[in-house]
């Protein structure tokens, strides 16, 4: 997917680093596409409270394009130091506000500007967003319920959802939340979205506050699931290691105020987690995106002082 | 509540001492009379109970030893305070209960402390609940809450009467007037406090903002605002007693009346012996509301929750009635494809692929 860049004369070179390989330029639109992209920024910037004391721009003139591939979704990981305004990008593809509307710029899905959120885009969040009121199953089905779907259609669906991401169908469908650990909330959130068929899953450091052990299994779950749905995963993390091992692309971002400055393509993760992160070439990813950061977060000092 | 559940120390844990040693301090290094003011140690239950006795006991003997002795030789005279021998007596719980109809009266303030919570509560929910959802909704309410919360409600009482009259109306209003702002503020800040976090979630997975104030917010601030209802309807059983004291004409009924009737007869006794029944009551509906609130919310408080699986049956029972007017939305393709390749454990040929 090295589509030239329409703003520059030259065909951008690429290194390859690993298992992945840098683009000389985060990729842009060519227009007119041949198809709708997945998802398209162009000249994003979101600045909150404008022209007062406390204004603050979160990003600024973010570009990238992720293609629409057929019959794949891809992987897409937004790797950045906290505060760079990850968040920000993927709560304005999902259309939350305050992030949404954006200040300036447009942010497309499948061609279309975004409006509102809606489940053609579901979301798991960090935080656990589990309805405590509702059992797993309760939970599970939520997002059909609202849809009108019968209830032991839904129910049914749910039962497979359960299964899908682990869980045991006859001990933890009833269970409530409280009596879930964070791993297996997580789960039911991502069963949650997926039993919608979402065309995109935006992730927001879902494993975030998991354990390590327990983030490698969801790891590995997660590529499994992906695998499966043909959805394009849109997932935050400021963990390098899960950036190269989950994703087919890596945006990298810096701070003050956001942007998109490196974007490298990256190999499909061919064993687990755990195996996965003692393979050299993958390491050699890691280490030299952990060099590319240092030296970005160098050239942003230098550029405050 | 809480003494019953609090782990009570297990006597295996304390450490093993030789026979010859001399414990001074416990292990944790307080010494043993500092066990006491120990912050926030929880204590046996027995001692819990045991302390209050205490209380009793010493409010009781101080009652008895200002009115002692025959009638003119008190400290505190018989026309202010009976003595406890002449309160507690089988005549006098003869003449609360039957003279002055105690029963009767108690059910005729607790349904005026119901009908006008309950009219409260039908009018200043529903109105929280957009409060807490949207903030000019809250800012066009405001005015009347700052009043709501701030009157004292015992000046209300002679407006109360040239609005509503000396009946039963007028003691129903007054209890209406007297919390429904509490009702109000309380539901928008329950409603308020329910993460945005939920509503971003329900947003993405299709949710309509009726859906997630019915599905998301409501069920969510439930426990919190059932909590307060609770407490306020204690404030209401509070304020009934108010306006059965301060009445224009006699004869309207209530606790409060039999407590103005042994006013004006000089029965002191009877006035204790209310005195007392008053926050018993107010106890026993406190329990009665804070089990149903236990059942009712298991997530919240533990519990098997038989008025929780209840509730969702009435939910079921009305979603299919629903459905029955509104047809289903039938699966999508994908999604009953997944259901239908899953292999059934029933189906013999369901073997995987080898």
């Amino acid at each position: 997917m090295t589509t030239p860049s329409s703003t520059t004369a030259t065909p951008p070179t690429s290194q390859d680093v690993g298992i992945g390989r840098l683009l000389e330029e985060v990729q842009q639109a060519v227009s007119p596409p041949t198809r709708p992209h997945v998802v398209e920024f162009r000249n994003v910037s979101k600045t909150y409270n404008p022209g007062q004391a406390n204004s603050f721009t979160a990003i600024r003139d973010v570009n990238f394009v992720v293609a629409d591939l057929p019959n794949k979704g891809e992987f897409v990981c937004v790797l950045g130091p906290s505060g760079c305004g990850k968040s920000t990008i993927l709560r304005l593809i999902a259309g939350l506000e305050p992030q949404h509307p954006a200040t300036t710029g447009t942010v497309h899905v499948f061609g279309k500007p975004v409006e509102g959120p809606g489940a053609d885009r579901g979301m798991v969040f960090q935080d656990y967003t589990s309805f405590d009121h509702r059992s797993v199953l309760g939970n599970i089905a939520f997002g059909l319920e609202c849809q009108g779907v019968a209830r032991n259609e839904r129910n049914e669906l749910a039962r497979h959802w359960i299964e899908q991401v682990g869980l045991d169908v006859a001990k933890d469908s009833e269970k409530y939340p409280h009596e879930l650990s964070g791993g297996m909330r997580q789960r039911v959130a991502i069963a949650r979205t997926l039993i919608l068929q979402p065309r995109i899953i935006l992730m927001d450091e879902p494993f975030g506050a998991l354990d390590p052990q327990t983030r490698m299994n969801m790891q590995d779950l997660l590529i499994r699931l992906w695998r499966a749905v043909e959805a394009t995963v849109f997932f935050v993390t400021h963990s390098i290691e899960e950036a190269v091992f989950l994703g087919d692309r890596v945006y990298i971002m810096s701070t003050g105020p956001g942007r998109v400055e490196k974007e490298l393509e990256v190999e499909p993760a061919d064993r687990p987690a755990l195996e996965m992160a003692r393979v050299p070439r993958f390491q050699e990813t890691v280490y030299y995106i952990r060099d590319l950061i240092a030296q970005l977060e160098a050239q942003a000092n230098k550029h405050a002082k | 509540m809480n003494n019953a559940s609090a782990p009570k120390p297990a006597p295996e844990a304390t450490p093993a001492v030789p026979a010859d040693t001399v414990v001074r301090r416990s292990t944790d290094g307080r010494s043993n009379g500092a066990a006491w003011f120990a912050f926030r140690r929880p204590i046996p239950q027995w001692v819990g109970i045991l302390l209050g006795a205490l209380c009793l006991a010493i409010v009781f003997g101080i009652w008895w030893f200002l009115t002692r002795g025959p009638h003119e030789e008190r400290i505190i005279g018989y026309s202010a305070l009976p003595s406890p021998a002449e309160t507690f007596n089988r005549d006098q719980f003869q003449n609360l209960w039957f003279d002055n109809a105690l029963t009767r009266n108690l059910l005729v303030s607790l349904q005026r402390v119901v009908f006008g919570f309950a009219l409260a509560t039908l009018i200043a929910v529903p109105l929280g609940v957009l409060c807490g959802c949207f903030p000019w909704v809250n800012a066009f309410f405001a005015p009347i809450n700052v009043f709501g919360r701030n009157i004292p409600i015992a000046a209300l009482i002679p407006l109360s009467f040239a609005l509503f009259g000396i009946g039963e109306m007028q003691k129903v209003m007054f209890i209406f007037i007297a919390v429904v702002a509490f009702i109000m503020m309380d539901t928008a800040a329950a409603i308020a406090d329910v993460s945005s976090r939920y509503i971003d979630t329900a947003f993405t997975l299709g949710a309509s903002r009726r859906q997630i104030i019915l599905k998301v917010l409501v069920p969510l601030a439930m426990p919190r605002l059932f909590n307060s209802l609770r407490l306020l309807f204690g404030l209401a059983f509070g304020y009934i007693m108010l306006a059965e004291l301060v009445t224009e004409g006699g004869g309207v009924g209530g606790l409060g009346n039999i407590i103005n009737v042994a006013q004006r007869r000089g029965h002191r006794e009877t006035i204790i012996l209310v005195l007392i029944v008053i926050p018993a009551v107010a106890l026993a509906i406190d329990r009665l509301l804070f089990m149903i609130q236990r059942s009712l919310f298991p997530h919240q408080y533990g519990g098997d929750g038989f008025l929780h699986i209840l509730w969702r049956g009435i939910m079921h029972t009305c979603e299919d009635v629903k459905r029955w007017i509104i047809a289903p939305t039938p699966l999508q393709p994908g999604q009953q494809a997944a259901l239908a390749h899953k292999p059934a454990a029933h189906e013999p040929h369901a073997a995987p692929p080898t």
